[in-house]
């Protein structure tokens, strides 16, 4: 059995625009132009093995990224890293590379910091309210409305540089996933005002509360 | 600006469009550089981001330390409208930087249908669309590429052309700018040198007369220049700068893959393309040269598909040999080689074999005429026989698809024509019945498409009306009811597209009015059929008071001055009237390699006119 190595790594600055679709290529391309020897699947369309654990939104940040991928060879994972930072874009750095112990199955929680422009006491007034509605899609494409109060029941706020700075885990697992923006919408709609709102990932977490890795 | 723009991103598509930082991007210190370059492809980013020439002068000009080039395209709608509400002028993908303070602002141009978009981005970039409205406050515009070789409808608009390869004359005009940057740079000085410089068009420095009928009286150098303007070639190939690397985008783009140009030029003289006479003579590059490049590229960017580029492929003369040494690495790299359509006849078994484990590219033929008397009144060398072998054989080994390139409107076609179309189609399907082991369960797919014929400038067809809008719609009409099958699916090109593409093509600079008045009413990206109106196009060229059939439609005399007369391809005069007389007598004319006709390219004394045959 082919050993699974999963690479930690970040996405931020320019590469917060850049959609999941396009990072699964412009990954797909840095293991090339490293020239990793990648294992590729067999079959007529032969295409590297690589998978991401849990896909990032479209203008966020992250320093906990995972991705997945085979060798058909060993390597030393530290020259893995020194190879892929060679010929990443900007914004784009692996952090670490090991061996895969965790099934992505068992991801179960993500850590978020919050970068907001309002005052801290506006986020802890929304934080103590009865309760926090936002409309929220279903799996099943319709939407419904949801108290998001007690999944912020941990939430830590401070003030920062420009506002707010919220620091929550959220879940983060195939069976449910609450993306840290529906707490802006419901933040705007509390307040009747629109704020802007910075995410930054921070780390993925198993059930029991270890890290993902 | 930089902030705002962030704010910007995502409330639109595909904001990787707009951001810049694609791998390979080229990132300078502004100040250390003499020279800043706007290079501005008039589409959007998937398209521009996928032509070859501006990625090799992209390349070309960061590699040299003073200058700083940066790529800009033409915004799509939601971006346009946050851009103008929040005051954002056009900017650089790479610096971030607005083009209004840089150097140079540069146009290619691909495409009549991208003009509006020209003037449109110089709107956006805040500066002033005529040449003669800019100062030395502003950027030099200059332009290049193929249309160049018409550029009059464009002629007020930009302070000079490039005409052919631009290689080495691009850098000489930035050379020369940094010179009199250094003693004090005055626009209309600098300008009259630029003129001197072979492959240098400046427009304001050529006054254009008209007799009362409209066409041309005369083209009459001003201030001492040269009476005509004779483009560039790059002599060697092999040793002319090519990128080892591309920048590689994030988004999908149109062509995502590493491109290896393998030669310039086609030997073939097909009467309609202007392509076959404007890049004149062929020069190849050679097996060693394209093989490292190919692979150079491949390494530096990770593209798991790398396409050779030419016109008319498979007249490389090494091509056998070629794939070969590509797949020798390509192979163990999971490369794949994609190839335009090839005669596939002509190889071995074996590398046929290996080509086949690849991915294919779609078995496409382009008869462009469906009898064979109008396609040897095209100088098309390509015979039914010819067509019909290699698809048998394509189908013996497979295959279920073809697509089959056509024209309508061809000069001396008739509706005769037209049927032979359909029948050739209707061959195609035959011979896929007609093959003993034909997948089971399995139709056959034969996709035509019809375009239509849009006259040239420098083709030996410059002179030919375009047939009228009635006269192509009744065509196309005829060959939907020529079709008797449902295996052939058949689409065609908007006739009044071609019609506008027609008018700008062999349009003078009267039409610089057109095109202003079009920009002023908001026409932008027109090549996009969401975008173009025809209806309000027809209306500007009516508030003009011109005639958009005076220049697409009517039959031009042989003596008339032409708007381009002024510029010289190489090819001459003579040799496209003796080639415009032939098609009307459906003679061919051998290609070069059998034997040269003469048409004025042997003047540079370089590639096949220069080859032993
Ligand atoms: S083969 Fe004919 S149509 Fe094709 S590029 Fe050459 S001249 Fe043009
Ligand atoms: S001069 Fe002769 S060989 Fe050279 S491009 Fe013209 S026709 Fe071909």
């Amino acid at each position: 059995m082919l050993k699974t190595v999963r690479l930690v790594f970040s996405k931020t600055g320019r590469a917060k625009y850049v959609s999941h679709l396009d990072l699964v290529r412009t990954m797909t391309r840095a293991v090339r132009r490293a020239e990793i020897p990648l294992w590729y699947t067999e079959g007529f369309n032969r295409h590297p093995y690589l998978t991401f654990a849990a896909p990032l939104s479209l203008g966020f940040e992250s320093v906990a990224e995972t991705m997945d991928i085979r060798l058909e060879e060993d390597m030393d994972y530290a020259d893995l890293v020194a190879r892929l930072n060679a010929v990443l874009p900007e914004g784009l750095q692996v952090l670490s590379a090991a061996e895969a112990v965790a099934k992505a199955g068992v991801l179960s929680a993500a850590t978020y910091r919050l970068t907001l422009d309002c005052p801290a006491e506006t986020v802890q007034a929304a934080l103590a309210a009865p309760e926090l509605l936002v409309e929220k899609k279903t799996k099943k494409k319709t939407m419904k409305t949801i108290d998001i109060l007690p999944h912020f029941a941990s939430a830590t706020v401070e003030t920062g540089e420009t506002g707010a700075v919220m620091t929550v885990s959220l879940p983060c697992s195939s069976a449910e996933t609450v993306n840290p923006s529906l707490f802006l919408t419901a933040l705007n709609a509390f307040t009747g005002h629109e704020w802007t709102m910075q995410v930054l990932r921070l780390g993925l977490f198993q059930a029991d509360g270890t890290p993902f890795a | 600006m930089n902030k705002q723009l962030e704010s910007l991103f995502l409330q639109v598509q595909k904001p990787s469009r707009y951001t810049g930082g694609e791998l390979n991007s080229v990132t300078k210190n502004k100040d250390e550089v003499a020279v800043r370059f706007a290079f501005c492809f008039p589409d959007l980013y998937e398209v521009g981001m996928s032509h070859l020439g501006m990625k090799i002068l992209y390349s070309q000009f960061n590699n040299e330390p003073d200058v700083w080039c940066e790529r800009v395209f033409t915004p799509d709608s939601d971006m346009e409208a946050l851009m103008r509400q929040h005051d954002i002028p056009l900017y650089g993908l790479e610096s971030r930087d607005p083009i209004r303070a840089f150097d140079f602002i540069g146009f290619t141009l691909q495409y009549e249908m991208s003009y509006t978009a020209v003037l449109h981005m110089l709107d956006l970039a805040g500066v002033p669309l005529r040449a003669a409205d800019r100062d030395e406050g502003f950027p030099l515009v200059v332009a290049g590429g193929p249309c160049a070789c018409n550029p009059e409808p464009l002629a007020d608009f930009i302070d000079l052309f490039f005409l052919g390869e631009g290689e080495e004359v691009d850098l000489e005009v930035i050379n020369l700018y940094k010179e009199h940057k250094a003693k004090g740079y005055n626009k209309k000085a600098f300008l009259r040198a630029c003129a001197d410089i072979e492959g240098v068009y400046v427009p304001s420095l050529y006054d254009v007369s008209y007799n009362e009928d409209g066409t041309v009286a005369a083209i009459t150098p001003l201030d001492g220049v040269r009476p005509t303007v004779k483009k560039r070639i790059i002599k060697d190939l092999n040793n002319c700068y090519y990128p080892d690397s591309f920048v590689v985008p994030y988004t999908d783009i149109v062509f995502d893959r590493a491109q290896s140009e393998i030669f310039r030029g086609c030997i073939r003289g097909c009467r309609f393309c202007q392509a076959g006479f404007i890049y004149r003579p062929v020069r190849e590059k050679s097996v060693d040269t394209i093989d490292r490049q190919s692979h150079d590229l491949c390494r530096s960017t990770g593209y798991e598909e790398f396409s050779l580029s030419s016109l008319s492929t498979s007249d490389y003369t090494h091509l056998e040999e070629l794939l070969d040494r590509l797949l020798d690495w390509a192979e163990p790299e999971h490369t794949n080689i994609s190839l335009p359509s090839l005669r596939i006849d002509g190889f071995s078994e074996e590398l046929a074999n290996r080509l086949n484990v690849l991915r294919r590219a779609g078995l496409t033929f382009a008869p462009e005429a469906g009898t064979q008397r109008l396609r040897d009144a095209i100088n098309k060398n390509l015979t039914e026989e010819e067509i019909l072998e290699t698809v048998s054989k394509a189908f013996k080994g497979g295959w279920t698809a073809v697509k089959l390139y056509f024209m309508t409107g061809l000069p001396t076609e008739t509706l005769e024509d037209i049927e032979g179309i359909a029948n050739l189609g209707q061959k195609v399907v035959n011979a896929f019945y007609a093959n003993p082991d034909k997948p089971k369960g399995k139709g056959v797919t034969v996709s035509v498409s019809a375009s239509c014929f849009v006259p040239k400038p420098f083709t030996p067809f410059q002179w030919e009306p375009q047939d009228t809008l009635e006269q192509l719609q009744e065509k196309q009409q005829h060959l939907v009811d020529s079709v008797h099958t449902k295996k052939i699916s058949l689409s065609w090109h908007d006739a009044k597209t071609s019609l506008l593409e027609a008018v700008l093509a062999r349009g003078d600079r009267r039409l610089c009015r057109v095109l202003e008045e079009a920009h002023k009413r908001g026409f932008n990206l027109d090549s996009w059929s969401e975008h173009f109106d025809f209806d309000s196009w027809m209306q500007v060229f009516a508030d003009c008071n011109l005639d958009p059939a005076f220049y697409a439609n009517r039959r031009r005399p042989y003596e008339e001055i032409l708007p381009w007369d002024h510029l010289d391809y190489g090819v001459t005069k003579a040799f496209l009237i003796r080639e415009n007389k032939l098609a009307h007598e459906a003679t061919t004319t051998p290609n070069c390699r059998q034997a040269c006709s003469g048409c004025g390219a042997a003047c540079w004394k370089e590639g096949v006119c220069v080859e032993n045959r």
